[in-house]
């Protein structure tokens, strides 16, 4: 049943949203609340330095590469008895552990662009290499989902946070960008919609402009479950405390969005501050003070989900990598392969995937990077496939040439 | 009406028996001409409406009547024109910002980025001796060093945590052993605070650093007004840079062109500098000297060339600091050229990698600026290009020194590129591929596809963009030129492309203010409201600029944020921006003769001046709606008054509070979203 069938069209349209019926509007959210695989996606934006973030530290290379910002061997929190976790994600670690979280190596995008323009937007449409592509993977991965799997659709399938759709959610299926989940309201907070509200909920919705009238409903529609929600009266789960970092903050209003039963399908956030080029730090530092949050961050969401993480799956990304060796200036530079991380109940965790190249010289991407063993399309693919029950992979990610025969199988 | 019919036939028969160009330009002919164009298309008011949506940014009050009064042509030709227009009160209005004045040499100088101050700290530079300069450095100084040894603390902690020791931490000290700082005393600050403006501004800086400092953070709302009051602007910044000279040139470089954007009028023009910010996009946060080169970019380099030649501006932007800073070709180097060996061989001796070309800028020029992303390069030819950009690097970055040609980081050799053979001749190889570049077909398209998406629709045209096109090739790529060709196309004046661009978060944040007549005193409100729409100001990280399709910036909750604007814009809720609805003597006058306007009256007093394109029945049904349920509540109130005397000033207070909402809605109705 769609809820959009109900509001929009036949006897109950004219009344408008306002006038529902209770009963049918319970009854319609109701059905929102089945539990479904959801997927978060979380982009780095600045390229991590991957090679310290999973530090390989069995690799010679590694420690003659790096001087002054390799992590000691005796400081990383091992993961396989080859690599080990940057110390500062130690909340992540139990979750290794505990088998929720993959790591996957030696990945990312085959295009060699070193910009990060272009970097990001390959990662983001999916398609590396060609900028024609106007939409985004996920969004295209919405389009193609299994119609089994799909429930009402809300305004709230897609959100991302922050003050626009990222180009990873840009496309056919609208999605809602929210800077601030407490703070969606038109006029003011309060019990009821504010009378400005009321007026421009008319205006909008009996308006006859093509674009507007239907974004406005949309908008409309967003604030009003979002009221009914009253996510303002939220608390995470005992114990539970998130930084206060703006990617902290984001974490918890995605933890809120998910748990409110909106009918959220897809979250995005993103991160930025990982273009390391000076003063990168090693285990103390620039670097360790952000994977410091990020970890943590990821970690209280994951806690604060409880039971319900068992329908989530994260995924982290990033543009590419940075250079093997440190560079004059106690950083490192533009490079290619890079790290990710994938948490979920269905995630086969506690292993690193993918094949290591090693980072012997004549092993290194141009003799500067960590080469690429595998795409990153084949393990997004991988979690759309699994996660939104997407099966036209090649129209999720054209001239990717995915096949499910190939994937890690990490989910 | 006959009149005119015989008037029409005879002028096309003029036209039709005699091509454009045979004869000469007749007044007769450009009657006909005219009235040929005008038949099926938008007329009178709404004409010239459709013209100030589009070539500047929101009608203003009496706008339409002073085109009206001089002619939609003519006013059309004096916007192209901006050196004549009267820019006096634009002016009057930039005088607070005489640092958007300075070169970007002398800015760093007075005002210095973070990276200067980080050198001055390690020695490298000297920083000025004495003076209202000397102060504003010693404080960043100052400002800086403790930063870094709260940081060094912070880390001390943090490992002696840990239980490991990092090689350079300084000894952990006790919190709260930080020397305390005291303010001047209220006294001292007082008799400071009465001292005429040279004295006070001396004795400011005169302070020792942790005093001014503490003293500053300490000033109460009311004395920081006391503090600059009767100052010169330039004494006003320079006491705004002791507490953050960065600062002040970033917020200085917003503000100065908001209250272009907003005032000016020679409004084409700044919207083709916005146009062609845009296009030639740099990022303000590229690295710490960027927003100190982005004044001298704005100002010198792309607004004085908005409405000239093409190839002018790609040259200027080719040699500018901002845009060599932002795509890297300052760091570009030829792999053969002298520089780049030399740095290979200390290299090798360090295992550092040796540096070499950057392609950013030779790919960007191309893709976004010129030919466009289809123009028919391939990789190599990005390749080629950059080396010919090599040695196109700047003087002393950090400190503002401008653009040098490098002949040593030059790639020497023949170059291939575009299929053409090009000879190695320094900077001359990048100047004539920057005129090739210039004058190609695809150039061509691809700037006329943009100004038309931009001018008249989401997706113009093709015959329209191919007539720009053309004009542009055959005038040598005036923009000006290809400006009357859009202005004088009948497809231009189509009645259904009359409000068919939704606004973007600029164009909408400006229209409201413009159709408010707000008096703005602070300019940060509107500021923030950019950024929290997602368009912050020269905030646009990739080189592709913003988006100038309206529709894809509504498709998210930023309706939210544009419905709340707009309340707060009408009910003066946004600190230093005020307008007032109600309230002329004639108003006043009639309210006590005939009680408080009814919300009919307000709203039809209103509407015009808002949107004076009108508002659909469903709108105006709804905003008046509301008030009527309000009123009953409130009429009742009033009807138990009305024996006792007419409050005046409740009466003109509540319709002052309900012409607020009534300007709110309307400023956030669906109409107000098009233009």
């Amino acid at each position: 049943m769609n809820r959009r069938f109900f509001l929009h069209r036949g006897a109950l349209a004219v009344a408008g949203t306002t006038a529902l019926p209770g009963f049918l509007v319970r009854s319609v959210l109701a059905q929102t609340a089945a539990p479904k695989q959801r997927l978060v996606v979380i982009f780095q934006r600045g390229a991590v330095d991957g090679l310290n973030v999973v530090v390989p530290y069995r690799e010679k290379a590694y420690y003659s590469m790096r001087p002054s910002i390799a992590i000691p061997q005796e400081q990383v929190l091992d993961l396989n008895g080859f690599f080990g976790l940057h110390p500062s994600l130690s909340a992540l670690k139990p979750l290794y552990d505990a088998r929720q979280m993959a790591v996957v190596h030696a990945v990312g995008s085959p295009d060699s662009t070193r910009s990060h323009f272009d970097a990001q937007d390959y990662m983001e449409s999916g398609t590396p290499g060609l900028k024609s592509t106007t939409d985004g993977w996920l969004n295209r991965a919405l389009t193609d989902e299994d119609v089994r799997l799909r429930a009402a659709h809300t305004p709230f399938r897609a959100v991302a946070m922050g003050a626009e759709v990222p180009r990873t959610l840009a496309g056919s299926v609208p999605a809602l960008a929210l800077n601030n989940v407490n703070n969606f309201n038109v006029g003011g907070r309060g019990p009821a919609p504010s009378a400005a509200a009321s007026a421009f909920e008319a205006m909008y919705g009996e308006s006859g402009d093509r674009i507007l009238h239907p974004a406005g409903e949309e908008t409309f529609d967003a604030v009003k479950m979002l009221r009914g929600a009253n996510l303002a009266q939220y608390q995470p789960a005992a114990g539970v405390s998130y930084p206060g970092s703006e990617f902290g903050n984001n974490m918890k209003q995605i933890a809120q969005l998910l748990k409110a039963d909106l009918g959220v399908e897809t979250a995005f956030t993103d991160v930025s501050g990982w273009d390391t080029h000076q003063n990168q730090g090693g285990v103390n530092g620039q670097l360790s003070n952000r994977l410091h949050d990020f970890g943590d961050s990821i970690a209280a969401f994951w806690r604060d989900m409880g039971d319900a993480a068992e329908n989530v799956t994260l995924v982290t990304m990033s543009e590419f990598g940075r250079t093997a060796h440190e560079n004059g200036t106690g950083g490192t530079d533009h490079g290619h392969a890079n790290a990710m991380f994938v948490l979920g109940g269905h995630v086969r965790g506690g292993k690193v995937y993918g094949r290591w190249p090693g980072l012997e010289k004549e092993q290194l991407n141009e003799g500067r990077d960590l080469a690429l063993t595998t795409d990153y399309r084949s393990v997004v693919g991988e979690v759309v496939a699994r996660s939104l029950g997407a099966t036209d992979l090649d129209r999720v990610f054209p001239g990717a040439g995915l096949d499910a025969k190939n994937f890690l199988r990490l989910t | 009406m006959l009149l005119a019919k015989q008037a029409l036939a005879s002028a096309l028969c003029v036209s039709l028996a005699a091509p454009y160009g045979v004869w000469a330009e007749t007044p007769a002919r450009t009657a006909a001409k005219r009235l040929a164009y005008q038949a099926g298309q938008m007329q009178g008011d709404q004409r010239i409406l459709h013209a100030l949506n589009r070539f500047t940014f929101g009608p203003r009050p009496g706008d339409v009547d002073a085109v009206r009064g001089i002619g939609l042509e003519a006013w059309f030709e004096q916007q192209l024109h901006p050196q004549a227009l009267d820019l006096s009160d634009l002016n009057a209005r930039l005088a607070k910002y005489s640092a958007m004045q300075l070169n970007e040499e002398a800015l760093l100088a007075r005002f210095p980025s973070n990276a200067l101050v980080r050198q001055a700290i390690d020695g490298k530079i000297t920083p000025p001796k004495d003076g209202v300069d000397h102060a504003i450095w010693a404080d960043a100084i100052a400002r800086q060093q403790v930063k870094r040894e709260e940081k060094k603390q912070a880390e001390a902690a943090k490992a002696a945590q840990s239980g490991t020791m990092t090689p350079d931490a300084a000894p952990v000290m006790a919190s709260g052993e930080a020397p305390a700082t005291e303010a001047l005393n209220q006294a001292a600050l007082n008799s400071l605070l009465d001292l005429p403006a040279d004295a006070r501004l001396a004795q400011l800086t005169a302070l020792p650093q942790p005093v001014l400092d503490a003293t500053l953070k300490a000033l109460r709302p009311i004395e920081r007004v006391q503090l600059v009051a009767g100052m010169a602007p330039e004494q006003k910044e320079a006491v705004a840079a002791l507490e953050g000279p960065e600062r002040l040139v970033a917020e200085e470089l917003i503000a100065a062109r908001l209250t272009r954007e907003l005032y000016s009028a020679a409004q084409l023009q700044e919207v083709m500098t916005d146009f062609w910010l845009n296009h030639f996009n740099v990022f303000l946060r590229k690295n710490e000297t960027m927003p100190y080169a982005l004044v001298s970019y704005e100002r010198d380099v792309i607004r004085p060339r908005a409405l000239g030649r093409f190839e002018d501006l790609l040259e200027a932007t080719a040699h500018s600091p901002a845009m060599l800073m932002y795509l890297d070709n300052a760091e570009s180097m030829g792999p053969d050229s002298f520089v780049a060996e030399r740095a290979a061989r200390r290299a090798n001796a360090k295992k550092k990698a040796p540096e070499g070309l950057n392609e950013n800028y030779a790919r960007e020029l191309m893709e976004l600026h010129t030919v466009g992303v289809n123009g028919g390069y391939t990789q190599a030819d990005v390749t080629e290009v950059a080396r010919m950009l090599t040695g196109w690097t700047l003087e002393r970055p950090q400190r503002g020194g401008g653009f040098i040609f490098d002949a040593d980081r030059h790639e020497p050799g023949t170059k291939h590129a575009l299929g053409l053979k090009w000879k190695e001749d320094g900077e001359t190889e990048g100047r004539d591929l920057l005129h090739y570049l210039a004058t190609r077909p695809q150039t061509a398209q691809f700037i006329s596809r943009k100004l038309a998406v931009r001018f008249v629709a989401d997706d113009p045209p093709q015959a329209l963009v191919d007539r720009m096109a053309t004009t542009y090739l055959q005038s040598g790529g005036d923009i000006a030129e290809v400006l009357r060709t859009l202005f004088h196309a009948p497809e231009f004046w189509t009645p259904s492309l009359y409000h068919a661009k939704v606004k973007t978060p600029l164009e909408y944040v400006l229209s409201a203010a413009r159709a408010s007549d707000v008096q703005i005193d602070n300019l940060r409100p509107l500021a923030n409201e950019l950024r929290d729409l997602g368009m912050p100001m020269y905030g646009c990280v990739p080189p592709t600029g913003w988006d100038a399709k309206g529709a894809t910036w509504v498709s998210t909750g930023a309706l939210v944020d544009r419905m709340n604007f707009a309340l707060n814009l009408a009910a003066n809720r946004l600190p230093g921006v005020t307008s007032a609805w109600t309230m002329n003597d004639t108003s006043v006058g009639t309210m006590i003769s005939t009680g408080a306007p009814t919300p009919e009256n307000e709203e039809a007093r209103l509407e015009p001046m808002l949107v004076p394109g009108g508002l659909s029945e469903t709108t105006r049904a709804a905003v008046l709606q509301q008030f009527n349920q309000q009123m009953t509540q409130a009429g009742a109130a009033q009807a138990l008054n009305a024996s006792v005397r007419p409050n005046l000033r409740a009466m003109s207070t509540q319709t002052e509070r309900q012409d607020q909402v009534l300007a709110g809605l309307l400023l956030g109705s669906p109409e107000f979203q098009r233009r």
